[in-house]
């Protein structure tokens, strides 16, 4: 009975959310502020993600963290007074749709700032529209290749620096000199591989081979030949699915993990490692922002991953590939200038946000470095093992984006 | 040595998994005149059955025997439903088929979440000879894809069903005035051709993983070996297979891959330009 009586509030409770989120036309949603406030209008945040395509499992997640951290936000009283109200429209992983969609939130919606776009081709799309035309603030959340240095645009996810100068040389303590760097054929490998390539060779270590790949290429069997024949110790990959798990299985099946090889790839979160069986990817090495392990250590890792799996269980994880992480922290640097500033236009946040910091965000604190529209954050090494991560190596302080 | 011999044995694996995948696509093509783009979505459901089976904890061989038999089925049914009302005009048939390949996929893709998933090989592991290492299921691939070939040359060429069925597909009036069902043959033809995709699929997750888009990957090359191949016969679009497959794995070793995958194609369109007919000619088995 007690049961019963807790999932029938508990479903309420989830049908006034859903009733509560009106649909204004295909892929909009809002989520209305939850009080009125005669005095003043709603402060209004906007949401462009990929919530349908092949990369919606990413999309959804972001979606879900903004939908998590503006419910909090609004519980604790708003913003500046305020209640906030929420528009999340979908960017569909399609460039040419996110353009309309993304106008919507501006022209229509009038939203006080944008955060989102996962894909580097996707935030080149839209930020456009967002910064140049539609005069708004943005943030991008993701892991990405650096070098977007866009008045008004603020990058919250790790750039190559922070995800290879501590990494790299771990690499090379703990697999080999050897890399092998094998990409998929677009921006985000070959900027990335310019900057690994340094930190690799400034470190003693050699590149054998950079190769890049279509896309869609799904057979590896001439570069894993040329891996296991030039004796790789460490193959710091940047090949994309759906090719990498068809590549991690033939290294493994041509006896690279066997001989003592590492695999290194540092967008594999929790969400990557189904693609391949355990023993397929045992001690592949990757260096991210956040990983679900540290809810082990950090009591308030553990606090936003349990706030998060209660209001969204299921499939969408949230992971630090799938920029949930930079989403969340993209949104409370915002809340912290918003605060700072004491209100929404567009100047005066971005110029609080220019140096805004959070004590608390997933693995640890964030702050803005001045001048550079860039985060520093904590980065974090994990090895996988049987299938989840353990972590093996922290930055010291927090890592510098060193970008624009 | 050691390495010319792992090179020609992935060459031939990656041939062999192009075939596979042809060979449903070639029978309906050459057999019925309908070029079905829902054929790599059939694929698709192949891989998903298979991945089902393992993820309700069953043994994957019987979602891979599985597979065969429900897509197969599938088959039968959307041939009833759809595919016959398309036969007197090809072109929309086309259409046709892309939607219900954009359903199947979309469909798909809402219920695995977007995500890439593992699905394990039954056998494992690889095969040791000396220093080199061979994929065991690559190497049973190869196996089974002899076998199909076989099979399916023997059905349509010694049996009286495939004797029935080319009757039927190359004079539809004359085999009914023989006494035999069209409408049946039809759909026993699109039947087995969609079985032997689901089979294709069923058999490639373990190697690729299961996606949304792991049909539509292989749709086009297999499109261009039919093409290089021969429509009209069952050997013509397997030779064209094992041509395409070949150079698509074979050329990434001697040249830049993104230069590869683009030479595939431009030598697929030379070839054609100047042997429109194909590799084989003519109807036939």
């Amino acid at each position: 009975m007690f049961d019963r009586q807790l999932s029938r509030r508990r479903f309420l409770s989830n049908f006034a959310f859903a009733s509560g989120a009106v649909a204004t036309g295909v892929g909009s949603w809002v989520i209305p502020a939850p009080w009125a406030n005669a005095a003043e209008a709603p402060i209004k945040v906007g949401i462009a993600t990929d919530l349908t395509g092949p990369i919606a499992y990413a999309g959804t997640a972001d979606a879900n963290v903004a939908k998590m951290l503006v419910k909090q936000m609004n519980d604790a009283g708003g913003l500046l007074g305020r209640p906030l109200e929420l528009y999340i429209e979908d960017t569909a992983s399609n460039e040419s749709v996110a353009v309309g969609n993304v106008r919507k939130l501006i022209q229509r919606d009038k939203v006080d700032m944008v955060l989102g776009g996962i894909t580097s081709s996707m935030r080149n799309a839209i930020k456009d529209p967002i910064v140049a035309r539609g005069k708004t603030l943005y943030i991008y959340p993701q892991l990405y290749e650096g070098k977007e240095c866009t008045p008004y645009l603020f990058c919250t996810g790790p750039t190559p620096a922070q995800q290879c100068d501590e990494f790299i040389p771990w690499l090379i303590k703990n697999g080999g000199k050897k890399f092998a760097l094998p990409s998929a054929n677009y921006v985000w490998p070959h900027t990335l591989n310019v900057y690994a390539r340094k930190v690799i060779e400034a470190n003693g270590g050699e590149v054998v081979f950079e190769e890049y790949y279509p896309l869609d290429q799904v057979d590896f069997s001439a570069t894993v030949n040329r891996i296991i024949s030039n004796k790789v110790d460490v193959v710091f990959n940047t090949v994309i699915p759906p090719g990498v798990g068809p590549f991690f299985k033939q290294l493994y099946e041509a006896g690279f993990l066997k001989n003592g090889g590492r695999l290194a790839c540092v967008y594999y979160d929790e969400n990557t490692l189904n693609i391949n069986q355990a023993a397929e990817i045992e001690g592949l090495a990757s260096c991210l922002d956040y990983f679900k392990v540290l809810t082990k250590e950090n009591p308030f890792d553990a606090k936003i991953q349990a706030a998060y799996e209660k209001d969204f269980p299921g499939n969408f994880l949230f992971a630090a590939g799938s920029a949930a992480t930079g989403t969340y922290r993209g949104l409370k640097l915002w809340e912290a200038a918003v605060k700072e500033a004491g209100k929404v236009d567009r100047d005066s946040v971005a110029a609080a946000l220019d140096h805004a910091k959070i004590a608390e965000g997933p693995g640890g604190p964030a702050e803005m470095v001045p001048g550079k529209r860039h985060c520093k954050m904590k980065m974090y090494t994990a090895v996988a093992k049987a299938g989840n991560y353990e972590i093996v190596g922290r930055s010291d302080g927090l890592v510098d984006p060193k970008e624009c | 040595m050691a390495n010319a011999f792992v090179a020609a044995f992935e060459i031939l694996s990656f041939g062999a998994i192009i075939v596979l995948i042809v060979l449903g696509l070639g029978i309906i093509a050459s057999m019925m005149g309908i070029f079905n783009f829902a054929q790599g979505e059939f694929v698709l459901l192949g891989a998903y059955i298979t991945y089902l089976a393992y993820a309700k904890g069953l043994p994957i061989w019987t979602g891979m025997v599985a597979a065969p038999f429900l897509v197969g089925a599938l088959g039968f049914v959307l041939e009833a439903l759809i595919i016959r009302r398309f036969y007197a005009a090809p072109i929309v048939a086309m259409l046709g088929t892309y939607a219900l390949g954009l359903i199947i996929r979309e469909s798909v893709r809402g219920l695995i979440g977007g995500f890439y998933l593992t699905v394990p090989e039954p056998i494992g592991g690889s095969i040791d000879i000396g220093t080199m290492h061979i994929s065991a299921w690559r190497f049973t691939i190869i196996v089974i894809t002899l076998l199909v070939m076989v099979g399916c040359y023997l059905l349509l060429s010694r049996t009286s069903f495939g004797l029935r069925m080319r009757a039927t597909l190359e004079n539809p009036s004359l085999a009914r005035a023989s006494g035999i069902s069209t409408p049946l043959m039809y759909g026993a033809t699109f039947a087995f051709g969609s079985a032997l995709a689901g089979l294709a699929g069923a058999l490639i997750v373990p190697v690729f993983s299961l996606y949304a888009d792991l049909g539509i990957r292989f749709l086009i090359q297999g499109f261009v070996a039919v093409m290089v191949g021969g429509v009209g016969s069952f050997i013509g679009p397997v030779a064209g297979a094992g041509v395409i497959g070949t150079l698509s794995a074979a050329l990434p070793w001697v040249m830049a891959p993104v230069v590869a995958d683009v030479l595939v194609f431009v030598l697929a369109i030379a070839f054609i330009k100047f042997r429109p007919q194909g590799l084989i000619a003519g109807k036939g088995v």
